[in-house]
This record gives C-alpha cells, structure tokens and sequence, in this order.
C-alpha cells in the first residue's frame, strides 16, 4: 500500500515538527525571541542521547530524564545572560526581533562550532528498538512508534498545561499582549524566561526522540530551525493546534516527496508549502487577520 | 584659503590612496594578493549587504545565496562564453532569484524576509546539488581560467569602486531617505506617498547584483567548485558581523568592518582552525551587545544627507468640478461583523467635515477605507473624479489625500526635518510651501533636527500633521488629531485646522472634542455601529434624540 507507506512515517515524522514548533511557538509567540540556534538546542540532544547510549548503554527514553533539564536550565541561562538585556534594550517589537534574531545566530555558530569540535562532520545513527513492526499492512520500526508516542503524549501535556493552569494562562496571556499581561500583575520577564526555557526543554525532547530513527550530523541544526519556523508560520503564531496540523501536513507532504520524487528535494517542499501560504494566507492557515 | 587647502589635500590624499590600492598587486606577494583580495569581496558584500538591510533593516541573512548563484554560473559558463558574459548572466540570474525572492517575501512582515533568507542558500545549495546529481551527473566543476590573481584583485576594486559609487549615489537621493522611512515605520512611509514594496524589491535586487557578480569573479580562485563551496553559510554570516561592526546605518561603516576582521579570520585559520566558528560566534554575540550601531556609531550618529526641500513635478490632472470626495455605499466587514456599513457622503471642497460617533462606532474604519490602510469589501470612493477603491496607501497620498493617525506614528530614528521631508519626496503635486514652513506653521520650527523618537506626544501629533501637509494634499483626514491637548493647546489647535482651510485644503476631522466640531465644521456625520445616524449641522445634529441615544444609551439599551 503506497498511500500508507507514505501516510504512517509522514505522520510520525510531523509529529516530530509539531512538537518541535510547539517549543518555538513557546520560544517566539511568548518570549517574542526567534532564537536561530532552536536547531542546535535539537542536535545537541541527539548527540547527547547517542553518547549515553553509545558510551553507559543508557536508553534514549531515559536520557531524556537528563536531557530534558539540562536543555531548560541551559536555554534558561541564555535567556538571562543574552537575551533579556536585548528584550530590555529593544525599543519595539522589531527591534527586539531583530537584536534577538543576530544574537542567536551567533550563538548558532558557536554550539555548531563545539559540536564539530566533540564529533566532528560525519553523519551518526545508533540502533535502539529497530524490530520492524507491521501497522495496517507497512512496516515500521518500533522506535518510530515509540517517539510518536511519546511526542503525543508531550504535546497533549504541554497543551493541558498551557490551557488548564494558571501559569499556563499567564503565559498564554503574554503571546497575546506582554504590555496587558504587565497591568494584571504578571511578572512578564520571569515568565518569559520559564516559557523560553520550556521551549529549549520541549526541542531537547525532539532532539532525542529524532535520534533514535533520524540519522544525524552536527552541522543539520539550521534544517531543523527552518522546518520548525514554517511549520509555526504556516499554523499561525502561538496558535497550539496550527502548529500540529502544520506539522503533520509538512511531515507527510515531505515523505511523499522523498518517496515518490527525489530524497534530495524534501527542504525545497518545505519552502514551496512555506511560499504558497505566505502567499495565500500569510497569517498562517489558523491565524487570525492582522490588525 | 585654508578651506581650499584643505580641499586639495584631501584630494592629494585621496588620489594616492587610490594609487596605492590599484598597484599594491604588483608590490607585493601573493600571501598579501590573498589579503587583499578578500578584504575586496568582502567590502562589496557587506557595503552591498548594508545597502539594503541597513536603512530598511530587513536582516538578509541570505548573502551567500547570491554569492553562489554568480560562483556557479561561473563555473557552469566560465569555459565557453567570454568572461564579460559571463559576469552578465551572473548579475541576471542573480536579480531573478532575488526578485522571486523578494517579490514573494518583502510585502509582508521584516520576520518572513529574515526567516526566507535564513534558510534560501541552504534551499538553493539543495537544489543545485540535486540537479548536479541527477542531471549533470558529478557534483564538482572544474575550471580553468586564464585570469590571474592581479587581474582578478582588479576585477574585485573595480566593482567595489562602483558599488561604493552606486551607495553613495543612492544614499543622496530620494531612495535613500524613503528608504530610511521604510525602516522607521513602514505604515507612515506608505501613508506619505511612499510605495514600500516597490523600493524596497529594487534596493534589494541591485545588492543581490552586487552579490552575484562577486561570487561570479571569484569562481576562478577556486579552480573546483561544488555546492558546499559556493553555498558555504559561513559567508553570510560572516558579512553580518563584519557589516555590523562597522555600522550598516552609514556608507563606509561596513569598510570599517571588513578590515579588522578579514585579518582577524586569518589569523584565525592559521591558529586555530577548529575553533574558528566557535570564536567568530563569540565575536559577533558581542558586537550585538556591545556596539549596537557599530564602530562608526561612536564617531558619527548619522552620516546621509538630506535631500533638498521641495520636490516639485506635473500636478495630477483633477476634474475641478463636482465634490472633492464622494463616498457611495461603502461597506467593511471583519469576518461577521460589519465595522462600516453601507456609508455615503460627499465632501465639498474648501469644507471641514466632522465624523462623530460612539467609540468602536467605526469612524476609524472608514478613515482607513479613505487613505487605502484597508480595502472596502463593497461601496466606492471617488477624490477629485477619480475611483480611489482599493488602491495602495501610496497611491492615494500621491494623489492629495493625506491623514495623520489616531496612536501617532512618526519615523522614531529620522530627524523632525526628514521625517517631513520623506513625505514630499514622491508627491506629484507642485510643494506649496517649504518644509521649514510647514514645520513653522505646525510651531515646531526650533526642533528642525531632533530626533523624532525624542519629541513629546503632542509634539509628535503636530509633525505628522505637517508630514501630511508636506504631500501638498487637497484633503487630510485628521484621526482624534486634538485629543490629549490642554485648553490653550487645543485653542492653538483649532486655529490652526481653521488656518489649513483657508489655504484651501479640505478636512475631514474625526473628533471626541464637541468645542472642536461646533467651533470648525460646518457638516458632521454621526456614526453608530458602522452605519451614518444622522447628518448635518453641528449644533442640529448634537441635539438629534438618536444621537443622544447612542452617545448616552436610551432606555431600550
């Protein structure tokens, strides 16, 4: 079955791009950062969870009890270190965006450059739970399911959280307004250094769960920040269930590409699906008009 | 006399820098050819780069993009055509792709363009490698090419003369202050008669230009060249920091950069070669931080002159008879709610009109509809005879309809006389009175070269009404333009309106100031849920049992 071979894994891997957005939403719709290094936060884990397994025999489901806080407090230090000064320093939302956007490619360069130091540019992949599986009628490695599963059930608890809490509310409120969200006494530089953080936390999650089925290098970071800004753009910024529709169209819409043209066109399907609603609907398919 | 000394050593000077810079090939060896030739390429990159994303601050982190594009139409063909074709179909292919590019991402948001350009090399360099692979079946390119490295130092100076020439060029004329305008708050610039897509799309195809021809006269240094050769990111990046250190606001600020840091990556690639990104990350981060305007920023705020006062051309042909502005039937709906309903009025000229009405009653709606900010779902609108529906912002301040906005919005970086000054730049229409004028005229003569940005909100009100003016408009629409003024404030304010009219220009003033309307209009239109309530004399229409209804809710509400 063609359409299933190519609907299974396209589902599996834009479940990856959503939760991968939804940590960008986080970190752009909230904290109002378009952090170009969000890629490299992604390598780093897999190479981190290739470590542990390679070198302590760690499963990567485990490495993500380690991986998940190491990720939040590290985004959380740039956060405060870097990019608060520049949110404090910005004038407007566009000079904020831009201050934030020429920071983060710098720091882009220098964890790219730490990892070329520690594996070099070779491409890596380890074997974790690669038991082909048969799914109605394709077969599929059992580690794809798994990260699958565990992106859902992240993604369900991300969303729970953010529409359930208060604090989810209070973060929800400063993607809308940050200077409103200021009046009703939410403390709006702490919580948009938590949300930032989270957002690291919740592409630490991608990253491993990718290592596990992806094969990857340390120079791929970049590929990963572009899917997941279109997959935000395309479902709207900060809107939760844009972003996982978004990504799942693009996962699919990729496979199908790979498997029926050519492997080497899948980034020139992101930017077409990327032109083609910038140029239809360029609040994103679920955004609301501008104002 | 010392002034014309001066004059003729900067000359001497500047002939032997010259001297200098054309023979230094034949001087020296070629470690310091390499030298120098990179301090070239990247000077025309990062001026090219500045060109562009300075003054309208569009990160284009897209360099290499274009670099590639003209490395590899080198290589492709280098070996059959003769080189000036050559550096032709390179600059070609090199506007093409930026005009796709452009057109398709420079109309919306500066973050689309950043996010498009982030990631267009990588996309191209995926492109090309697939085509190589499947088509022409080898990924690497030889080339061989007589032209030696002293031919191609002069390649790389003649061009950077000219891309130096065509920024120094642009940056005097009216482009470069509409640029400026753009980057300090497009919506006003549009407002003022500028057509922001359309400058911006040329501006930044003449730098992808520049990039490609680069990239193109470069290509023989490398002998091979494959995609991770010509599409290596590290290039953009690297003409980021060096614009950025320099100072992309000002001509020579890139130049400023380029030097200390091509030495610096040499010193870099023969000392530690793996670590030469992670350093130059490092480096950069700090520029950010530290040198936000860069090196030139500490000497010099700004170094762009302003165009002269007073661009005059043909005034548009006007049909002088019949109202100046009629409105018929026209309607906007945001999804289900309809903010302007079926509204027809006409405006006779020489008059003030006064829009009065509840809050969210639509008055700025239909202000929005009049200046172009928003397209009316139905209904016409007719300035001077000529159907204005659904033109663009710019269009319709060219043609003498100017407005100032109810959240002022001035062009925070420009200067008060620049920020009036970018508004007479396209306007079709004869300039009626000097730009000091007008700053007189609104009482803000003695801060001709403040910042805007650090003018004081009512202060702020008063230039953008003297932005509009500067358009020689025959109508301005004033949005809440006396809201927030003291009484004596507002007394000045009111002459002032009255003063515009007998210069002839017609106003539509939509107010919460009654004194205002009573004191000025001689017509108001009263506004409730989108729709016109009532009509007519001030003083008639304020006393309307419907009006009262729904300023102070009836009894039914």
């Amino acid at each position: 079955m063609l359409l299933l071979d190519i609907v299974l894994p396209g589902l599996v891997l834009g479940g990856m791009y959503a939760l991968i957005a939804l940590g960008l939403t986080l970190q752009y719709g909230v904290a109002r950062i378009m952090n170009l290094s969000y890629g490299e936060s992604l390598i780093a884990a897999a190479f981190g969870a290739l470590s542990l397994y390679a070198g302590l025999g760690l499963s990567p489901l485990v490495a993500l009890l380690l991986a998940v806080p190491c990720a939040v407090a590290l985004n959380w230090l740039l956060y405060r270190l870097l990019l608060e000064r520049l949110m404090r320093r910005g004038k407007d939302r566009g000079a904020q965006e831009i201050d934030s956007i020429l920071v983060t490619f710098g720091v882009l360069f220098v964890v790219q450059g730490v990892m070329l130091i520690a594996f070099g540019g070779q491409y890596y992949s380890y074997s974790y739970l690669s038991i082909p599986v048969v799914v109605f009628g394709t077969t599929l490695a059992v580690n794809r399911l798994v990260a699958l599963l565990f992106a859902a059930a992240i993604g369900t608890a991300v969303y729970l959280a953010l529409t359930r809490t208060r604090i989810g509310t209070a973060v929800r409120a400063i993607a809308v307004d940050a200077s409103a969200a200021r009046l009703v006494g939410i403390d709006v530089p702490a919580m948009s250094g938590f949300a930032f953080a989270c957002g690291g936390g919740l592409v630490a999650i991608g990253g491993v769960l990718i290592s596990m089925f992806l094969t990857f290098n340390a120079s791929m970071g970049v590929v990963f920040t572009m899917k997941a800004l279109v997959v935000v753009i395309m479902g709207g910024v900060g809107n939760v269930m844009g972003a996982l529709v978004a990504g799942l169209l693009l996962g699919v819409a990729e496979t199908a590409v790979a498997r029926l043209v050519d492997p080497g066109l899948t980034l020139a399907t992101t930017y077409a699906l990327f032109l083609a609603v910038l140029l239809i609907r360029p609040t994103g398919l679920f955004g609301r008009a501008a104002s | 006399m010392i002034a014309g000394t001066t004059r003729t050593l900067t000359w001497c000077a500047g002939l032997a820098l010259a001297a200098v810079v054309i023979a230094y090939p034949l001087c020296v060896n070629s470690y310091y050819l390499a030298l120098g030739i990179s301090v070239l390429y990247f000077t025309i990159l990062a001026t090219a780069w500045a060109m562009f994303s300075g003054p309208t601050r569009y990160i284009s982190l897209a360099t290499v993009a274009f670099f590639g594009i003209g490395a590899y139409t080198a290589a492709v063909f280098g070996e059959t055509w003769s080189w000036p074709v050559v550096l032709l179909a390179a600059a070609a292919i090199g506007a093409l792709v930026a005009a796709i590019t452009g057109l398709s991402t420079l109309r919306l948001s500066g973050i689309y363009f950043v996010i498009f350009s982030f990631g267009l090399a990588e996309l191209i360099r995926q492109l090309v490698i697939w085509y190589e692979v499947n088509i022409h079946k080898s990924v690497g390119r030889y080339l061989f090419s007589a032209v030696t490295q002293d031919v191609l130092y002069w390649q790389l100076l003649g061009l950077a003369a000219l891309v130096l020439l065509t920024g120094f060029l642009l940056g005097r004329s009216r482009y470069g202050l509409a640029l400026r305008a753009i980057g300090a708050d497009e919506t006003a610039a549009s407002h003022s008669g500028i057509d922001a897509t359309r400058i911006k799309l040329a501006v930044f195809v003449l730098s992808a230009v520049f990039m490609s021809v680069t990239g193109a006269i470069m290509a023989p240094r490398w002998t091979y060249i494959d995609p991770s050769i010509a599409f290596n990111p590290m290039i953009s990046f690297q003409v980021v920091i060096m614009a950025l250190l320099g100072g992309a606001g000002s001509l020579f600020g890139p130049v400023l950069g380029v030097i200390p840091l091509v030495l610096l990556f040499e010193v870099l690639t023969a000392t530690l070669p793996n670590h030469f990104s992670i350093v130059l990350g490092a480096i950069f981060v700090l520029i950010v931080m530290m040198l936000p305007k860069g090196v030139i920023g500490l000497i010099a705020p700004w170094s762009w002159s302003t165009p002269a006062d007073g661009v005059t051309g043909a005034a548009p042909v006007r049909d002088q008879s019949g109202p100046l502005l009629r409105v018929d039937d026209a309607s906007k709906s945001f999804g289900g709610l309809r903010a302007v309903d079926r509204v027809s009025f006409e405006v006779a000229r020489g008059q003030i009109v006064g829009i009065i009405g509840p809050n969210g009653s639509g008055k700025t709606t239909l202000l929005n509809l009049l200046s172009g900010a928003l397209v009316p779902s139905s209904g016409t609108i007719r300035f001077g005879g000529i159907a204005i529906t659904g033109l663009k912002p710019h269009r319709i301040a060219r043609l003498g309809l100017a407005r100032t906005f109810q959240l002022v919005r001035v062009m925070p970086d420009l200067t008060v006389a620049e920020n009036v000054a970018a508004a007479a730049l396209f306007s079709a229409a004869p300039a009626r009175a000097t730009n000091r004028e007008l700053l007189d005229l609104v009482g803000l003569a003695p801060m001709h070269d403040a910042p805007a940005g650090e003018l004081t909100y009512i202060d702020q009100k008063r230039l953008e009404l003297a932005r509009a003016l500067a358009l020689a408009p025959q109508l301005v629409l004033l949005d809440e333009w006396l809201a927030g003024l003291n009484p004596s404030e507002l007394e000045t304010g009111i002459a002032l309106i009255a003063k515009l009219r007998d210069r002839g220009i017609t106003i539509i003033m939509v107010e919460h100031v009654m004194d205002a309307i009573r004191a000025l209009c001689g017509h108001c239109i009263v506004m409730n849920a989108g729709s016109v309530i009532a009509r007519g004399v001030p003083d008639e229409v304020l006393a309307d049992p419907t009006v009262v209804t729904a300023y102070l809710g009836g009894a039914d509400a």
